[in-house]
């Protein structure tokens, strides 16, 4: 009996000890993580005055330039700032048309450095530093290149890969994605390139639901050069490295299974970013100057539907639109051209009659 | 007199010309290897590009070898005889000049011709995605053209005395010791951009060997 007692009172004392211990344990760590929240709490205020008083530095004792919505604040300078902008406001009015007129409330700040001093500038956290000497084109590239736009919605800005901004390259960016149509490893793409605009909805991203997986990369061929192509290095490793081995053999459904694994957030969409961007510059087109309020009025609807409503026109309208400008885009063909086969034959003319006038067979 | 002439230059050319003829008709079916399985994944378009932009590489370098080998095996029996048969003949130099190129130019279109059997073969065999296309004829006239061009001036350089050769490799010769000696001494020279602009440029004389070699393409 007294054993027994005994016993129980070791066992005891053995199991409670480290239940105390893990209760100490968690309490250090709570005050620990209390402790981080306050000084999060701290750091986030100082970082907040410092961008307040930041804000205050960069937009005191300066110009202010409008041109149309634009507002540029600036230090004096020879920096041609009202050239530029006069340059790049037709520009990002005609992107985003009346909702241009909202860069009035988001001025460009702009500094202009003496490139020839070896003098350290100062350092600046707010707004764009260039050497004096730019010229009004790059300048106004520049200007047009980052906009001071609210930042567009998390579905819109998710789905574009970033933020919608003005191009001087519509029709190189075309091109691309006509490549991007022809060689891009998607059935959807295929059969977008050859006609079928659901298939274009889909290469594009602009399906609501569904297996994203089945829909952009139907075929096993697809899905098996999706992991040994695009995600080798994530799969070939570890507890997945023969899975992988099996799947790159040729066994479609462990292919299926390690591509379950990633989240379709992080699967590679048929088409790029720049396709999507150029599927949306041409609602905006089509849209009118209010084209981009209504893009960005209702978050929460379906791209497509958003993008149908920027447009105001049938979203597969649109879509049969976008493949005939992405059609007409093609790539020039690697004939030569005819002057390229005409100097071609002028040069060895010129050889040839080198040739006939060489100096073997003179005497003297 | 041009069948005489045409003949000489086959006995002394033919083996460069078979040879060549053989590659050139096998380059454009090696470029396409693997388009004409039946279990070749039509999706796979951007590799079929990578592999015939790879292959593409070697038709100037083909082209150019074919134009210097029959150049100088066109010059070379004459050079060894100290060109006495030449002189024995009634003939100006000109026009013996202009019966060898015209020799050699026949001979060489043998190649080319090869260049577009094989091309036609090629893409006539293959699968090809939607989209990509096949340009078998565009490909023999650039290569018909590059081999014309290399042919010319190696042709003119054979034809003229050992010191016209001299003279031109001396002048490339002391460019390239130039930008050495430049290099070296860490001046700021850059003769060979220049020379390349001129030399490869759009109207530069060996522009046709550069740009794009493709048999297929979008």
């Amino acid at each position: 009996m007294c054993n027994s007692a005994g016993l129980f009172v070791l066992l005891s004392a053995i199991a409670a000890r480290p239940l105390a211990a893990q209760a100490i344990e968690h309490q250090r760590l709570r005050a620990r993580t209390d402790s981080l929240a306050r000084e999060l709490t701290r750091a986030s205020a100082i970082a907040d005055l410092a961008d307040s008083l930041e804000h205050q530095r960069a937009f005191s004792g300066r110009d202010t330039i409008a041109v149309g919505g634009l507002r540029i604040v600036t230090d004096p300078s020879p920096l041609p700032v009202r050239a530029a902008a006069e340059r790049a406001w037709p520009v990002l009015d005609s992107l985003y048309g009346d909702a241009a007129q909202l860069l009035a409330q988001y001025p460009y700040v702009i500094r202009a450095f003496d490139p020839d001093t070896t003098a350290p500038r100062p350092t600046v956290y707010v707004g764009l530093t260039v050497p004096w000497n730019m010229n009004a084109e790059v300048l106004a590239q520049l200007l047009v290149a980052n906009p001071p736009m609210p930042a567009p919605d998390y579905a819109l800005a998710s789905w574009l890969g970033g933020t919608l901004r003005p191009t001087t390259r519509a029709g190189r960016e075309r091109t691309d994605v006509y490549l991007q149509l022809v060689t891009a490893p998607s059935t959807p793409a295929r059969a977008c390139f050859l006609g079928a605009l659901a298939a274009c909805r889909i290469a594009l991203g602009l399906q609501s639901g569904g297996d994203v997986l089945a829909l952009w990369y139907p075929e096993a061929a697809e899905r098996r050069a999706l992991v040994t192509r695009t995600f080798p290095d994530y799969f070939n490793h570890g507890a997945n490295a023969g899975a992988f081995r099996v799947c790159a053999g040729g066994v479609d459904s462990v292919c299926d299974a390690l591509l379950r694994q990633v989240s379709a957030g992080s699967l590679p969409s048929p088409l790029g970013a720049q396709a999507r961007t150029t599927v949306l510059r041409l609602a905006l087109r089509l849209g009118g100057r209010d084209a981009y309020r209504r893009l960005i009025a209702d978050s929460g609807a379906p791209l497509f539907e958003r993008l149908g409503n920027a447009a105001q026109a049938n979203m597969d309208d649109v879509l049969a639109r976008w493949r005939l400008e992405i059609l007409a885009a093609r790539p020039p063909s690697v004939a030569l051209p005819w002057w390229a086969a005409a100097l071609a034959l002028a040069w060895a003319a010129v050889f040839g009659t080198c040739a006939l006038r060489s100096s073997r067979w003179r005497l003297g | 007199m041009f069948r005489v002439m045409l003949y000489t230059q086959w006995k002394w050319s033919r083996l460069i010309i078979l040879l060549g003829t053989v590659a050139a008709f096998a380059l454009p079916i090696i470029s396409l290897q693997g388009a004409a399985r039946a279990d070749r994944n039509p999706l796979e378009a951007q590799d079929l590009l990578r592999t015939v932009h790879s292959w593409g590489t070697l038709y100037p370098v083909l082209a150019a070898a074919l134009g210097l080998l029959v150049a100088m095996a066109g010059w070379a029996p004459d050079h060894r005889g100290r060109h006495v048969h030449a002189l024995t003949l009634p003939l100006p130099r000109w026009r013996y000049v202009l019966l060898r190129c015209a020799g050699g130019a026949v001979l060489l279109a043998i190649p080319v011709a090869a260049v577009l059997a094989g091309a036609l073969f090629a893409t006539a065999t293959a699968t090809l995605p939607p989209g990509l296309q096949g340009y078998p004829l565009a490909l023999a006239v650039h290569f018909g053209l590059a081999v014309a061009l290399a042919y010319a001036m190696f042709f003119a350089i054979s034809a003229g005395t050992a010191r016209t050769a001299g003279i031109i490799l001396g002048v490339f010769g002391a460019l390239v010791v130039v930008q050495i000696v430049a290099g070296v001494a860490n001046l700021d020279v850059d003769l060979m951009s220049p020379l390349q602009i001129v030399v490869l440029g759009s109207a530069g004389p060996f522009a046709i060997f550069t740009g794009r070699w493709m048999l297929v393409d979008v």
